[in-house]
């Protein structure tokens, strides 16, 4: 057993003790009574007249810049007029505020101002927009209204301008008011509701570079609403400035002969990676989606069967058609599958079994080797030489060049394709890989899909020597790539192949702009109607320095409707340069 | 060491005190509809604070389940490996902040943050409780042991610097030392020493700390800086009124008044809101509780029980005392938690477990009175 204190009794000192404690409390509740209930009004009219004003100031966002300086997105000031629920009670508030807005020339009803208040309430001191958008001019007209201050008070906001319109909107996105989804979800508990946040492209990718610092400013105010004191303020600091690879003046060269396309166009720099010219087109005018945009219009927007507001460039998927021809090159050169003496004799068509697999050229092509069947693109030699190579050392080539996997472009929703294969198939369709299947890849056809951006990529690395660069806005962003193992030998057989498209082959229109090009021609089959044109190239071909692809949807041979349009774009970019 | 047997789920269930529990969580409710409230701010509005004492109080209960299966002898069996462990960290954690040249009061572990001052008064209940069963202080050799390995944790928690803290520690001593049987003129001397030293002691204070004092006495002295605090949060409390505000409609804490609504100040907010009436019916519910978690000690045979019980209580009543006191100025600005209803991780587990234990005393006291086949 356990030694027990026999001298004494700890239960009595327990009693004292305790006594104490309980009773001691008894000292809490007279507390709270004196200064509850018997000095309650008291306190309660300096909890009321000492109050504390908190105003956030929103910092500008950071402006936007194309590569040469152009502002892309700026910011106007305008001003919100801004009251606490807790002043706005009674009807009879409601109608003097609205009378106060009439008196300048604001109309506003009373019962509109308080649907207003209560559709953005959250708290007494939370303080809600009662009138948004105004004019400096509109704003110090109120504030001289010696009813003005009592309740309300101006707040400075910023306005997102995008001079350029619909231009570069795929790029730069635009920023509107933060949902709830998007507020819950933020964990640094920056935002409040209310606030405009980045939605799309650099405004999104970019938000916390762009967004600033938020200022405070607290003051003090009587009952009346008179400015006590200022007892705190902290500056808002502007966001950081972005400039961009893209050109403006590129970008509406490619505009103008995109117009009244529906397509994608990219070009950019095949060193780095600097992205020069990003245009989906039909394209949108960010404005009105920053600034409040009615529903009606917003879901003619969604509505639009040319969907502008989709970004084809990065968000699109294509069948490559021939312009993939360079990948399965790649595969049976590198496989020795073939080299530049293998020849095979096109009839204008290959039989597969019970398979007949149509050359685009009915009347075949003769015996070609592998530069000659890239310059006439030649679907015979392809189908036949992608039977011996297989489909999976096809597929690994496929990912050598980052197929199925996004660009790491620095704006979201870039989707990676699809590389397909035998798994992907056994997965998807739950059947299994065909060698059909093999012959309709290795011409860009069936089940392979690629953004435009990707097939810029992969010239690109054919025009580099050998890198896979990632695309990007941002010019102070650090260049990235990872090297394509592709032997030097075997890159120019493919480069010689692509220069001979232009120069003699199928792409020629593409060179007639005063530049040598090396590009290919494709045709991407549309199951939904007349098939995609598609002009992948680079330009200058011995010395290259830019790449771009083109996608006309619907817009039926690649060499006749994209060829000229990446010759006129290269032509232009290199033009510019030589101008400089 | 062979643990004694624990508690099966049958010893559990029919010796649980069901009205201490129930307590405990009309209390927790109480504090979370308060953290809620002191979340939603001018500034910010955001569950974070209530989700995460949610977790904690998640962990707690597991804690709590597990510390009634265990029992609370293995702990005090335990008792000197933990409190030696306890005085490590302290040592450990007071020579980072020397390093660092500033107060550190927990250790960062990921992102979770643990007091070990709050470990320590858990620690220095159970060797306390031992200790003054196995050797009573009703004389001098004995009485100055047990101030001896206490101190040690007092000293450690003073040099943090948490002057809060290492108060509730003073309190937890003198109360175990009263029910252990030190004679009264060994309690008064005590107290006698203290007011002696206290000129002393407040030059060793910091300058902050002596600024706490200060405006506690005239908080009218500083009324934008330190004394501003004291100041609003009295509002917060007087404008309460009868009924209060109302919940959500405390304008004191919301528009940044109040410092640290969510933790040191989490009473003001609630006063603000719910008045004397929800003030007094807080007060009375600690009140009970410290009631309730006193019927075991009373009951129980084993005085190292009846010790530990009063050194839980004292604490909880200290911290209760001190953090409502300074609502309303009525005490100077310690930053200490109010027990289950101040937002924080490591405060609200320490105080599980602590009742836990107290819990255990009341399942043994069944279990050895009526004992099953």
């Amino acid at each position: 057993m356990y030694k027990s204190l026999d001298h004494f009794d700890a239960n009595q000192r327990l009693i004292y003790v305790r006594n104490v404690f309980i009773f001691s409390m008894l000292f809490l509740i007279i507390g709270m009574a004196y200064f509850q209930l018997i000095k309650g009004d008291e306190y309660v009219n300096l909890a009321s007249e000492n109050r504390l004003r908190m105003v956030r100031l929103l910092p500008p966002r950071g402006n936007i810049y194309d590569s040469s300086g152009v502002p892309l997105a700026v910011n106007v000031r305008t001003f919100d007029i801004k009251a606490y629920p807790m002043d706005l009670r009674t009807d009879g508030d409601f109608t003097r505020v609205s009378g106060l807005f009439a008196r300048h020339g604001i109309p506003m009803t009373s019962s509109d101002l308080k649907e207003g208040v209560d559709r953005q309430y959250v708290a007494p001191y939370r303080a809600v927009s009662v009138a948004t958008n105004l004019t400096l001019a509109q704003v110090s007209d109120l504030v001289m209204d010696p009813e003005f201050s009592q309740v309300l008070f101006p707040s400075p906001v910023w306005r997102r301008i995008y001079p350029s319109g619909p231009q570069v909107a795929h790029v730069i996105g635009y920023v509107g008011g933060i949902t709830r989804d998007e507020l819950e979800d933020q964990r640094d508990l920056y935002y409040q509701a209310g606030d405009t946040i980045g939605k799309n492209g650099i405004e999104s990718m970019y938000e916390e570079e762009l967004r600033g610092v938020t200022g405070e400013q607290v003051v003090e105010v009587d009952s009346r609403g008179r400015l006590l004191r200022n007892m705190n303020y902290n500056d808002p600091q502007k966001g950081n400035d972005i400039r961009l690879t893209i050109n403006l003046a590129a970008q509406r060269e490619a505009l103008r002969l995109m117009e009244g396309k529906r397509g994608a166009m990219v070009a950019m720099d095949v060193e780095d990676g600097s992205v020069r010219v990003f245009l989906s087109s039909p394209t949108y005018d960010p404005n009105p989606l920053t600034w409040g945009i009615s529903t009606k219009a917003w879901s003619a927007l969604l509505e639009d069967e040319d969907n502008p507001m989709m970004n084809r460039v990065t968000g699109g998927v294509y069948p490559p058609g021939s312009t993939f021809k360079v990948v399965t090159a790649a595969g049976i050169l590198m496989e020795n599958v073939a080299n530049t003496k293998t020849i095979v004799s096109c009839p204008g068509y290959f039989r597969l079994g019970p398979q007949n697999f149509r050359c685009w050229r009915r009347s075949g092509h003769g015996n070609e080797e592998i530069v000659g069947a890239l310059r006439d693109s030649c679907d015979v030699y392809f189908y036949q030489m992608s039977v011996k190579l297989g489909i999976d050392k096809l597929i690994k080539w496929g990912r050598e060049f980052g197929i199925g996997e996004p660009t790491g472009i620095d704006i979201p929703g870039e989707l990676g394709g699809n590389l397909a294969g035998r798994e992907w198939k056994q997965d998807r369709l739950g059947e299994a890989w065909y060698q059909g299947d093999t012959v309709n890849y290795a011409i860009g056809q069936g089940y392979l899909l690629m953004t435009p951006m990707q097939l810029a990529r992969v010239y690109a690395a054919f025009a580099n020597g050998g890198r896979l660069v990632s695309p990007r806005f941002n010019a102070d962003k650090a260049p990235e790539w990872r090297d394509v193992k592709l032997s030097k030998a075997n890159m120019d057989i493919i480069r010689r192949g692509i220069r001979d498209v232009v120069a003699r082959g199928t792409g020629r229109v593409a060179g007639s702009f005063g530049f040598d090009v090396a590009g290919k021609t494709g045709t991407a089959q549309n199951s939904q109607g007349e098939d995609h044109a598609l002009f992948v190239g680079y330009a200058p071909a011995n010395a290259p320095k830019y790449v771009a692809a083109v996608i006309i949807e619907g817009g039926g041979s690649g060499s006749s409707v994209a060829g000229p349009l990446v010759g006129q774009m290269l032509a232009y970019l290199l033009e510019r340069e030589r101008g400089r | 060491m062979l643990p004694e047997v624990g508690y099966s789920w049958g010893d559990v269930g029919s010796g649980l005190d069901k009205a201490m529990l129930a307590l405990i969580g009309v209390l927790f409710a109480l504090g979370l509809v308060s953290v809620y409230s002191a979340g939603i701010s001018a500034r910010t509005s955001t569950v974070a604070y209530v989700v995460r004492q949610s977790v904690w109080a998640g962990v707690s209960a597991v804690a709590y389940v597990a510390i009634l299966r265990v029992g609370y002898r293995n702990f005090i069996r335990l008792s000197y490996w933990l409190y030696g462990a306890t005085v490590l960290i302290l040592v450990a954690l007071d020579a980072m902040g020397a390093a660092s040249k500033g107060a550190v009061r927990w250790f960062q572990i990921g992102p979770l943050s643990f007091q070990p001052a709050e470990l320590g008064k858990v620690a220095l209940i159970l060797v306390l409780s031992r200790f003054c069963s196995r050797y009573p202080p009703d004389n001098l050799k004995n009485l100055f042991g047990a101030l001896a390995i206490s101190g040690v944790s007092v000293v450690l928690v003073l040099l943090q610097p948490d002057l809060g803290s290492s108060l509730v520690y003073v309190a937890i001593i003198f109360a175990i030392l009263a029910v252990a049987g030190a004679p009264v003129k060994y309690l008064g001397s005590m107290v006698m020493t203290g007011i002696v030293a206290m000129p002393f002691f407040w030059k060793t204070l910091k300058t902050y700390q002596q600024m706490r004092l200060i405006v506690f006495l005239d908080p009218y002295r500083d009324p934008q800086g330190a004394g501003y605090n004291v100041i609003q949060s009295r509002i917060a409390v007087g404008s309460g009124g009868l009924w209060g505000k109302g919940f959500l409609q405390g304008t004191q804490g919301r528009l940044h008044f109040l410092p640290e609504p969510h933790t040191d100040f989490i009473f003001s907010v609630f006063a603000e809101e719910f008045g004397f009436v929800g003030g007094v019916a807080v007060v009375a519910l600690f009140a009970l509780l410290f009631w309730r978690m006193l019927r075991g000690a009373f009951r129980t045979k084993d005085t190292r029980a009846k010790l530990l019980c009063i050194g839980v209580v004292a604490w909880m009543w200290f911290q209760v005392m001190e953090s409502i006191a300074m609502s309303m100025g009525l005490a100077p600005i310690t930053g200490l938690p109010l027990p289950l209803f101040s937002y924080g991780g490591s405060s609200l587990l320490m105080v599980g477990v602590a009742l836990a234990l107290v819990q255990s005393v009341s399942i043994s006291y069944v279990k050895e009175k009526f004992p099953q086949m």
